[in-house]
Protein backbone atom coordinates (compact mmCIF):
# COMPACT_ATOMS: atom_id res chain seq x y z
CA UNK A 1 0.00 0.00 0.00
CA UNK A 2 2.93 2.26 1.26
CA UNK A 3 4.37 1.59 -2.15
CA UNK A 4 1.51 2.23 -4.10
CA UNK A 5 0.81 5.54 -2.61
CA UNK A 6 4.67 6.41 -3.10
CA UNK A 7 4.68 5.74 -6.67
CA UNK A 8 1.44 7.36 -7.44
CA UNK A 9 3.11 10.37 -5.55
CA UNK A 10 6.37 10.68 -7.86
CA UNK A 11 4.40 10.20 -11.13
CA UNK A 12 2.09 12.94 -10.40
CA UNK A 13 4.87 15.11 -9.14
CA UNK A 14 6.89 14.19 -12.27
CA UNK A 15 4.06 15.08 -14.63
CA UNK A 16 3.26 18.41 -13.04
CA UNK A 17 6.42 19.37 -12.80
CA UNK A 18 6.91 20.84 -16.17
CA UNK A 19 3.73 22.20 -15.75
CA UNK A 20 4.58 23.76 -12.75
CA UNK A 21 8.18 24.89 -14.51
CA UNK A 22 5.90 26.36 -17.42
CA UNK A 23 3.23 28.64 -15.44
CA UNK A 24 6.26 30.13 -13.53
CA UNK A 25 7.97 31.21 -16.83
CA UNK A 26 4.59 32.70 -18.21
CA UNK A 27 4.38 34.34 -15.10
CA UNK A 28 7.99 35.97 -15.55
CA UNK A 29 7.53 36.47 -19.00
CA UNK A 30 4.49 38.84 -17.79
CA UNK A 31 5.64 40.45 -15.67
CA UNK A 32 8.48 41.62 -17.63
CA UNK A 33 6.13 42.57 -20.50
CA UNK A 34 4.53 45.05 -17.77
CA UNK A 35 8.03 46.54 -16.53
CA UNK A 36 8.76 47.28 -20.30
CA UNK A 37 4.81 48.53 -21.11
CA UNK A 38 5.72 50.92 -17.94
CA UNK A 39 8.71 52.29 -19.52
CA UNK A 40 6.94 53.13 -22.49
CA UNK A 41 3.69 54.09 -21.29
CA UNK A 42 4.71 56.12 -17.65
CA UNK A 43 6.55 59.54 -17.83
CA UNK A 44 8.52 59.04 -15.21
CA UNK A 45 9.02 61.63 -12.33
CA UNK A 46 9.13 64.61 -12.83
CA UNK A 47 7.13 64.16 -15.56
CA UNK A 48 8.94 66.55 -17.61
CA UNK A 49 12.83 65.25 -16.40
CA UNK A 50 13.79 64.97 -20.19
CA UNK A 51 13.93 68.61 -21.19
CA UNK A 52 15.49 69.63 -17.77
CA UNK A 53 19.52 68.51 -18.71
CA UNK A 54 19.98 68.74 -15.02
CA UNK A 55 17.04 66.46 -13.75
CA UNK A 56 17.91 62.79 -13.21
CA UNK A 57 14.63 61.14 -12.56
CA UNK A 58 13.44 59.36 -9.68
CA UNK A 59 11.24 56.97 -11.64
CA UNK A 60 11.74 56.53 -14.62
CA UNK A 61 9.18 56.29 -17.63
CA UNK A 62 9.88 57.77 -21.66
CA UNK A 63 6.37 58.60 -22.09
CA UNK A 64 5.53 62.11 -23.53
CA UNK A 65 3.72 64.47 -20.59
CA UNK A 66 0.58 64.61 -21.43
CA UNK A 67 0.37 62.78 -24.62
CA UNK A 68 -2.80 62.08 -26.54
CA UNK A 69 -1.84 58.84 -27.71
CA UNK A 70 -0.80 55.71 -26.06
CA UNK A 71 3.40 54.64 -27.21
CA UNK A 72 3.92 58.11 -27.74
CA UNK A 73 7.68 58.53 -26.81
CA UNK A 74 8.92 62.05 -25.43
CA UNK A 75 12.06 63.50 -28.19
CA UNK A 76 14.12 64.84 -24.81
CA UNK A 77 14.31 62.11 -22.88
CA UNK A 78 14.95 59.66 -25.63
CA UNK A 79 17.42 62.04 -26.84
CA UNK A 80 18.66 61.42 -23.21
CA UNK A 81 19.12 57.89 -23.70
CA UNK A 82 21.65 58.31 -26.06
CA UNK A 83 25.40 58.38 -24.49
CA UNK A 84 26.69 60.63 -27.43
CA UNK A 85 24.50 63.42 -25.49
CA UNK A 86 26.40 65.55 -22.41
CA UNK A 87 22.99 65.16 -20.80
CA UNK A 88 22.56 61.69 -21.43
CA UNK A 89 21.60 59.15 -18.19
CA UNK A 90 23.86 56.73 -17.92
CA UNK A 91 22.83 52.65 -16.94
CA UNK A 92 23.43 53.46 -13.78
CA UNK A 93 20.73 56.18 -13.17
CA UNK A 94 17.94 54.74 -15.11
CA UNK A 95 18.32 51.17 -13.42
CA UNK A 96 17.76 53.20 -10.01
CA UNK A 97 15.03 55.22 -11.59
CA UNK A 98 13.44 52.07 -12.79
CA UNK A 99 13.24 50.79 -8.76
CA UNK A 100 13.37 47.36 -10.36
CA UNK A 101 16.67 45.95 -8.02
CA UNK A 102 16.40 42.16 -10.06
CA UNK A 103 16.12 43.33 -13.54
CA UNK A 104 18.72 44.29 -15.64
CA UNK A 105 17.96 45.36 -19.14
CA UNK A 106 18.65 47.64 -22.78
CA UNK A 107 16.60 49.50 -24.33
CA UNK A 108 16.68 50.18 -28.40
CA UNK A 109 14.94 52.46 -30.76
CA UNK A 110 15.60 52.82 -34.08
CA UNK A 111 14.18 53.14 -37.22
CA UNK A 112 10.89 50.98 -38.91
CA UNK A 113 13.66 50.89 -41.70
CA UNK A 114 17.20 51.14 -42.49
CA UNK A 115 18.77 53.56 -45.04
CA UNK A 116 21.88 52.28 -46.70
CA UNK A 117 24.09 54.29 -48.78
CA UNK A 118 26.89 52.99 -51.01
CA UNK A 119 29.21 54.65 -52.86
CA UNK A 120 29.66 52.42 -55.65
CA UNK A 121 32.24 54.73 -57.96
CA UNK A 122 34.19 57.92 -58.55
CA UNK A 123 34.76 59.92 -62.03
CA UNK A 124 37.91 62.86 -61.76
CA UNK A 125 38.48 65.27 -64.54
CA UNK A 126 40.52 68.09 -63.72
CA UNK A 127 37.93 70.49 -62.18
CA UNK A 128 35.18 68.18 -60.68
CA UNK A 129 34.13 64.85 -59.22
CA UNK A 130 31.40 62.79 -59.79
CA UNK A 131 30.59 60.08 -57.00
CA UNK A 132 27.58 57.51 -58.03
CA UNK A 133 26.11 55.95 -55.05
CA UNK A 134 23.87 53.38 -54.20
CA UNK A 135 20.77 53.96 -51.81
CA UNK A 136 18.74 51.37 -50.63
CA UNK A 137 16.23 51.30 -48.41
CA UNK A 138 14.91 48.53 -46.78
CA UNK A 139 13.93 45.88 -43.31
CA UNK A 140 16.06 44.60 -40.87
CA UNK A 141 15.18 41.13 -42.63
CA UNK A 142 16.13 42.56 -46.28
CA UNK A 143 12.97 42.95 -47.14
CA UNK A 144 12.70 46.38 -49.54
CA UNK A 145 10.59 49.13 -48.95
CA UNK A 146 9.39 51.58 -51.18
CA UNK A 147 10.17 55.40 -50.35
CA UNK A 148 10.75 58.92 -51.38
CA UNK A 149 14.12 60.24 -50.63
CA UNK A 150 15.68 63.50 -50.36
CA UNK A 151 18.94 63.32 -50.32
CA UNK A 152 21.47 66.40 -49.61
CA UNK A 153 25.14 67.02 -50.49
CA UNK A 154 26.69 69.71 -47.48
CA UNK A 155 30.05 71.31 -47.50
CA UNK A 156 30.53 74.68 -45.19
CA UNK A 157 29.43 76.45 -48.24
CA UNK A 158 28.16 74.29 -50.90
CA UNK A 159 24.56 72.87 -50.77
CA UNK A 160 22.87 70.72 -53.14
CA UNK A 161 19.21 68.70 -53.04
CA UNK A 162 18.30 65.99 -54.94
CA UNK A 163 14.45 64.33 -54.88
CA UNK A 164 14.36 60.78 -55.66
CA UNK A 165 11.11 58.50 -55.96
CA UNK A 166 12.21 54.98 -54.53
CA UNK A 167 9.82 53.06 -55.73
CA UNK A 168 11.56 49.75 -55.33
CA UNK A 169 13.59 50.62 -52.15
CA UNK A 170 16.86 50.57 -54.58
CA UNK A 171 18.37 53.49 -56.62
CA UNK A 172 21.21 54.78 -57.77
CA UNK A 173 22.17 58.55 -58.21
CA UNK A 174 25.15 60.85 -58.92
CA UNK A 175 27.04 63.90 -57.20
CA UNK A 176 29.61 66.12 -58.68
CA UNK A 177 31.47 68.65 -56.23
CA UNK A 178 33.84 70.45 -57.27
CA UNK A 179 37.74 69.19 -56.36
CA UNK A 180 39.04 72.79 -54.73
CA UNK A 181 36.71 71.82 -52.03
CA UNK A 182 38.29 73.28 -48.53
CA UNK A 183 35.82 71.35 -46.34
CA UNK A 184 35.07 68.13 -46.15
CA UNK A 185 31.28 66.82 -47.42
CA UNK A 186 28.61 65.05 -46.06
CA UNK A 187 25.41 63.28 -47.94
CA UNK A 188 22.26 63.92 -45.74
CA UNK A 189 19.47 60.96 -47.23
CA UNK A 190 16.14 61.15 -45.49
CA UNK A 191 13.66 58.40 -46.83
CA UNK A 192 9.69 58.47 -45.85
CA UNK A 193 8.17 55.12 -46.86
CA UNK A 194 5.99 55.67 -49.92
CA UNK A 195 2.73 54.16 -47.73
CA UNK A 196 2.95 56.19 -44.43
CA UNK A 197 5.02 59.32 -44.58
CA UNK A 198 5.37 59.03 -40.63
CA UNK A 199 7.45 56.03 -41.22
CA UNK A 200 10.75 57.56 -41.52
CA UNK A 201 14.54 56.88 -41.52
CA UNK A 202 17.88 58.68 -42.76
CA UNK A 203 21.45 58.21 -43.29
CA UNK A 204 24.52 59.94 -43.08
CA UNK A 205 27.53 59.42 -45.25
CA UNK A 206 30.81 61.26 -44.94
CA UNK A 207 33.04 62.32 -48.15
CA UNK A 208 37.01 62.74 -47.85
CA UNK A 209 37.26 66.82 -49.24
CA UNK A 210 40.20 67.13 -52.09
CA UNK A 211 42.66 68.59 -49.40
CA UNK A 212 43.04 65.22 -47.89
CA UNK A 213 41.42 66.29 -44.83
CA UNK A 214 38.43 63.90 -43.66
CA UNK A 215 35.70 63.74 -41.82
CA UNK A 216 35.87 62.34 -38.52
CA UNK A 217 33.67 62.15 -35.48
CA UNK A 218 35.47 63.18 -31.98
CA UNK A 219 36.07 67.02 -32.10
CA UNK A 220 32.67 67.90 -30.82
CA UNK A 221 30.14 66.74 -29.12
CA UNK A 222 26.26 67.54 -30.36
CA UNK A 223 23.72 67.38 -27.68
CA UNK A 224 20.24 68.40 -28.91
CA UNK A 225 17.64 68.43 -26.18
CA UNK A 226 14.70 71.21 -25.45
CA UNK A 227 14.76 71.97 -28.93
CA UNK A 228 18.63 73.54 -28.10
CA UNK A 229 21.60 72.01 -29.73
CA UNK A 230 24.90 72.17 -27.27
CA UNK A 231 27.96 71.95 -29.04
CA UNK A 232 30.65 71.38 -26.79
CA UNK A 233 34.51 70.90 -28.52
CA UNK A 234 36.85 68.55 -26.95
CA UNK A 235 39.61 71.01 -26.79
CA UNK A 236 40.74 74.66 -26.96
CA UNK A 237 41.99 74.12 -30.08
CA UNK A 238 38.91 73.11 -31.45
CA UNK A 239 36.75 76.00 -33.77
CA UNK A 240 33.31 75.74 -34.72
CA UNK A 241 32.95 77.23 -38.25
CA UNK A 242 29.09 77.03 -39.28
CA UNK A 243 26.00 74.83 -37.77
CA UNK A 244 23.52 73.33 -40.25
CA UNK A 245 20.07 72.06 -39.67
CA UNK A 246 18.43 69.95 -42.19
CA UNK A 247 15.05 67.94 -42.30
CA UNK A 248 13.07 66.34 -45.61
CA UNK A 249 11.53 69.59 -46.05
CA UNK A 250 14.77 72.07 -46.17
CA UNK A 251 17.89 73.44 -44.43
CA UNK A 252 18.95 76.09 -42.67
CA UNK A 253 21.05 77.72 -39.98
CA UNK A 254 20.17 77.57 -36.63
CA UNK A 255 20.22 80.69 -34.30
CA UNK A 256 23.03 80.98 -32.13
CA UNK A 257 21.30 81.88 -28.83
CA UNK A 258 24.68 81.45 -26.60
CA UNK A 259 28.10 80.27 -26.96
CA UNK A 260 27.94 76.82 -28.18
CA UNK A 261 24.28 77.12 -28.32
CA UNK A 262 21.49 77.04 -31.35
CA UNK A 263 17.58 77.21 -31.09
CA UNK A 264 15.96 74.06 -33.10
CA UNK A 265 12.90 75.19 -34.14
CA UNK A 266 10.22 72.80 -33.41
CA UNK A 267 9.61 71.11 -37.02
CA UNK A 268 6.26 68.97 -38.19
CA UNK A 269 8.10 66.87 -40.36
CA UNK A 270 8.30 63.49 -39.37
CA UNK A 271 12.06 63.11 -40.16
CA UNK A 272 14.12 63.82 -37.69
CA UNK A 273 16.38 67.05 -37.96
CA UNK A 274 19.82 66.36 -38.90
CA UNK A 275 22.23 68.43 -37.37
CA UNK A 276 25.47 69.35 -38.83
CA UNK A 277 28.41 70.89 -37.72
CA UNK A 278 31.73 71.98 -39.54
CA UNK A 279 34.91 72.98 -37.84
CA UNK A 280 38.25 72.97 -37.56
CA UNK A 281 41.07 71.52 -34.87
CA UNK A 282 44.90 72.59 -35.47
CA UNK A 283 45.00 72.64 -39.46
CA UNK A 284 42.62 69.68 -39.90
CA UNK A 285 38.78 70.47 -40.75
CA UNK A 286 36.32 67.85 -40.23
CA UNK A 287 32.62 67.62 -40.22
CA UNK A 288 30.17 65.88 -37.15
CA UNK A 289 26.30 65.28 -37.41
CA UNK A 290 23.51 64.35 -34.36
CA UNK A 291 20.04 64.39 -35.00
CA UNK A 292 17.59 65.21 -33.29
CA UNK A 293 15.98 63.20 -31.29
CA UNK A 294 19.05 61.63 -31.15
CA UNK A 295 17.88 58.02 -33.34
CA UNK A 296 19.18 55.23 -33.38
CA UNK A 297 19.57 54.84 -30.00
CA UNK A 298 21.18 51.59 -27.45
CA UNK A 299 21.62 51.42 -23.82
CA UNK A 300 21.86 49.17 -21.21
CA UNK A 301 23.57 45.66 -20.81
CA UNK A 302 24.89 43.99 -24.10
CA UNK A 303 23.05 40.12 -23.13
CA UNK A 304 25.08 38.81 -26.56
CA UNK A 305 28.00 39.09 -24.83
CA UNK A 306 26.79 38.35 -21.03
CA UNK A 307 26.74 35.31 -19.59
CA UNK A 308 23.88 35.42 -18.37
CA UNK A 309 21.94 33.40 -15.49
CA UNK A 310 19.10 34.48 -16.29
CA UNK A 311 16.32 34.06 -19.18
CA UNK A 312 16.52 37.26 -21.38
CA UNK A 313 13.12 38.09 -23.04
CA UNK A 314 12.87 41.16 -25.70
CA UNK A 315 9.73 43.15 -26.43
CA UNK A 316 9.58 44.91 -29.66
CA UNK A 317 6.67 48.37 -29.56
CA UNK A 318 5.92 50.63 -32.46
CA UNK A 319 6.73 53.95 -30.47
CA UNK A 320 6.15 57.26 -32.31
CA UNK A 321 8.39 60.40 -31.25
CA UNK A 322 7.87 63.28 -32.54
CA UNK A 323 5.54 62.74 -35.90
CA UNK A 324 7.78 59.97 -36.56
CA UNK A 325 7.24 55.97 -36.03
CA UNK A 326 10.18 54.34 -34.78
CA UNK A 327 10.47 50.55 -33.42
CA UNK A 328 11.77 50.02 -29.61
CA UNK A 329 13.17 46.85 -28.71
CA UNK A 330 13.45 46.54 -24.89
CA UNK A 331 15.13 43.33 -23.53
CA UNK A 332 14.91 42.61 -20.07
CA UNK A 333 16.10 39.64 -18.25
CA UNK A 334 16.08 38.91 -14.40
CA UNK A 335 16.81 35.97 -11.71
CA UNK A 336 15.50 32.67 -12.73
CA UNK A 337 12.44 32.00 -11.05
CA UNK B 1 -11.13 -10.73 15.57
CA UNK B 2 -8.39 -10.78 12.74
CA UNK B 3 -11.11 -11.18 10.25
CA UNK B 4 -12.90 -8.01 11.89
CA UNK B 5 -9.29 -5.75 11.57
CA UNK B 6 -8.66 -6.91 7.93
CA UNK B 7 -12.25 -5.41 7.54
CA UNK B 8 -11.40 -2.05 9.00
CA UNK B 9 -8.23 -1.58 6.64
CA UNK B 10 -10.06 -2.58 3.78
CA UNK B 11 -12.81 0.38 4.42
CA UNK B 12 -9.26 2.63 5.21
CA UNK B 13 -7.71 1.35 1.74
CA UNK B 14 -10.96 2.41 0.02
CA UNK B 15 -11.25 5.53 1.73
CA UNK B 16 -7.50 6.18 0.88
CA UNK B 17 -8.40 5.33 -2.95
CA UNK B 18 -11.37 7.88 -3.11
CA UNK B 19 -8.76 10.55 -1.41
CA UNK B 20 -6.40 10.04 -4.19
CA UNK B 21 -9.08 9.70 -6.79
CA UNK B 22 -10.48 12.55 -6.11
CA UNK B 23 -7.25 14.52 -5.23
CA UNK B 24 -6.36 13.71 -9.17
CA UNK B 25 -9.43 14.60 -10.47
CA UNK B 26 -9.28 18.30 -8.21
CA UNK B 27 -5.49 18.79 -9.49
CA UNK B 28 -5.87 18.22 -12.88
CA UNK B 29 -9.25 20.10 -13.55
CA UNK B 30 -7.39 23.63 -12.18
CA UNK B 31 -4.73 22.55 -14.64
CA UNK B 32 -4.55 25.34 -17.21
CA UNK B 33 -5.74 22.85 -20.68
CA UNK B 34 -3.81 25.16 -22.48
CA UNK B 35 -1.11 27.55 -21.04
CA UNK B 36 -1.15 30.82 -22.49
CA UNK B 37 1.08 31.61 -24.88
CA UNK B 38 3.82 34.65 -24.08
CA UNK B 39 4.56 35.14 -27.84
CA UNK B 40 1.00 35.28 -28.61
CA UNK B 41 0.74 38.32 -26.36
CA UNK B 42 3.60 39.88 -27.64
CA UNK B 43 2.39 39.24 -31.23
CA UNK B 44 -1.27 40.74 -30.02
CA UNK B 45 0.23 43.51 -28.85
CA UNK B 46 2.25 44.94 -31.74
CA UNK B 47 -0.44 44.20 -33.72
CA UNK B 48 -2.51 46.59 -31.68
CA UNK B 49 0.35 49.21 -31.64
CA UNK B 50 0.39 48.96 -35.91
CA UNK B 51 -3.13 49.60 -35.70
CA UNK B 52 -2.84 52.66 -33.00
CA UNK B 53 -0.42 54.18 -34.98
CA UNK B 54 -1.69 54.27 -38.22
CA UNK B 55 -4.73 55.59 -36.20
CA UNK B 56 -3.21 58.56 -34.32
CA UNK B 57 -2.93 60.71 -37.32
CA UNK B 58 -6.16 59.70 -39.08
CA UNK B 59 -4.45 57.47 -41.48
CA UNK B 60 -6.01 54.42 -40.67
CA UNK B 61 -9.70 55.93 -41.28
CA UNK B 62 -8.65 57.67 -45.10
CA UNK B 63 -7.52 54.04 -46.23
CA UNK B 64 -10.76 52.92 -44.96
CA UNK B 65 -13.15 55.98 -46.05
CA UNK B 66 -11.52 55.55 -49.63
CA UNK B 67 -11.11 51.98 -49.70
CA UNK B 68 -7.35 52.00 -50.46
CA UNK B 69 -6.55 48.69 -49.71
CA UNK B 70 -3.29 48.25 -51.00
CA UNK B 71 -1.84 51.38 -49.22
CA UNK B 72 -3.69 49.83 -45.91
CA UNK B 73 -1.86 46.40 -46.71
CA UNK B 74 1.89 47.94 -47.71
CA UNK B 75 1.38 49.94 -44.14
CA UNK B 76 0.82 47.24 -42.17
CA UNK B 77 3.56 45.17 -44.09
CA UNK B 78 5.90 47.68 -42.88
CA UNK B 79 4.96 48.41 -39.29
CA UNK B 80 4.85 44.36 -38.87
CA UNK B 81 8.29 42.60 -38.17
CA UNK B 82 9.42 40.22 -40.35
CA UNK B 83 7.87 37.07 -40.19
CA UNK B 84 4.37 38.07 -39.30
CA UNK B 85 1.38 36.91 -41.15
CA UNK B 86 -2.10 38.52 -41.23
CA UNK B 87 -5.43 39.29 -42.92
CA UNK B 88 -7.50 42.19 -41.76
CA UNK B 89 -10.59 42.68 -42.35
CA UNK B 90 -12.70 45.64 -41.51
CA UNK B 91 -16.26 45.86 -40.84
CA UNK B 92 -19.10 48.82 -40.65
CA UNK B 93 -21.26 49.33 -37.35
CA UNK B 94 -23.57 46.60 -38.51
CA UNK B 95 -20.83 44.41 -38.77
CA UNK B 96 -21.33 44.21 -42.35
CA UNK B 97 -17.74 42.90 -44.14
CA UNK B 98 -16.19 46.23 -46.29
CA UNK B 99 -13.19 45.28 -47.67
CA UNK B 100 -14.18 43.01 -50.44
CA UNK B 101 -10.46 42.61 -51.55
CA UNK B 102 -8.06 40.46 -49.32
CA UNK B 103 -5.85 42.63 -47.25
CA UNK B 104 -3.52 40.01 -46.22
CA UNK B 105 0.18 39.29 -47.03
CA UNK B 106 -0.36 35.41 -47.57
CA UNK B 107 -1.84 32.42 -46.36
CA UNK B 108 -1.52 31.42 -42.58
CA UNK B 109 0.42 28.36 -42.26
CA UNK B 110 0.00 28.40 -38.24
CA UNK B 111 -1.93 26.83 -35.67
CA UNK B 112 -2.01 29.20 -33.65
CA UNK B 113 -3.76 32.76 -34.94
CA UNK B 114 -4.17 35.90 -32.68
CA UNK B 115 -6.97 37.80 -33.19
CA UNK B 116 -6.87 42.32 -32.48
CA UNK B 117 -10.01 43.74 -32.39
CA UNK B 118 -10.03 47.31 -33.39
CA UNK B 119 -12.54 49.75 -33.08
CA UNK B 120 -11.58 53.07 -35.77
CA UNK B 121 -13.89 56.07 -36.29
CA UNK B 122 -13.43 59.22 -38.31
CA UNK B 123 -15.27 62.05 -38.98
CA UNK B 124 -14.84 63.53 -42.38
CA UNK B 125 -17.09 64.02 -44.44
CA UNK B 126 -19.63 62.85 -41.42
CA UNK B 127 -19.27 60.24 -38.22
CA UNK B 128 -18.15 56.18 -38.94
CA UNK B 129 -17.23 53.84 -37.08
CA UNK B 130 -15.25 50.46 -38.34
CA UNK B 131 -14.71 47.28 -36.59
CA UNK B 132 -11.08 46.30 -37.34
CA UNK B 133 -10.52 42.62 -36.72
CA UNK B 134 -6.68 42.08 -37.36
CA UNK B 135 -5.63 38.10 -37.40
CA UNK B 136 -1.80 37.58 -37.04
CA UNK B 137 0.19 34.51 -37.37
CA UNK B 138 3.90 33.70 -36.63
CA UNK B 139 4.89 32.29 -40.26
CA UNK B 140 6.58 29.13 -40.16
Amino acid sequence: MVLLVLTAMTATAKILQPLINMSANVKAAQRLGEVARHMLLYAGKPADWGRNAQTIPEEFGLAETEASNPYALDIDKVSRLNSENIYGLSYAQIYTSLKAADLSFRIEIKPVFNVKVNQTATFEDSNETTYTFEVATEKDDGAPVSAVLKAYVLTENLLQALTIQNVDGRTSFNITLPKDLESPAVLVAFAKSTYNDRVVSYAVYSLTSSSGTTSKRGFLRLSPINHTLTVTPISNETILEKVYALTFNGVWQPTKTENHTFSIPASVDPCPTVLVAFGSHATQSFVEWTAYPQIPVEVGVDFTSLLSISDVYAYTSLVSVGRGIYKCTIFIGGLKP
Amino acid sequence: MKGRNSGQIRIIEAFLAIFIIFSAVAISANLPTKSPNPANDSLASIGMQALLQLDSDGSLHVYIASGNWSRLREALNLLLPAGVSFNLRVYDAQMRQINMETVSNGGFNSQEITLVKYVCTGRSPEFRCYVIYLYLAVAK
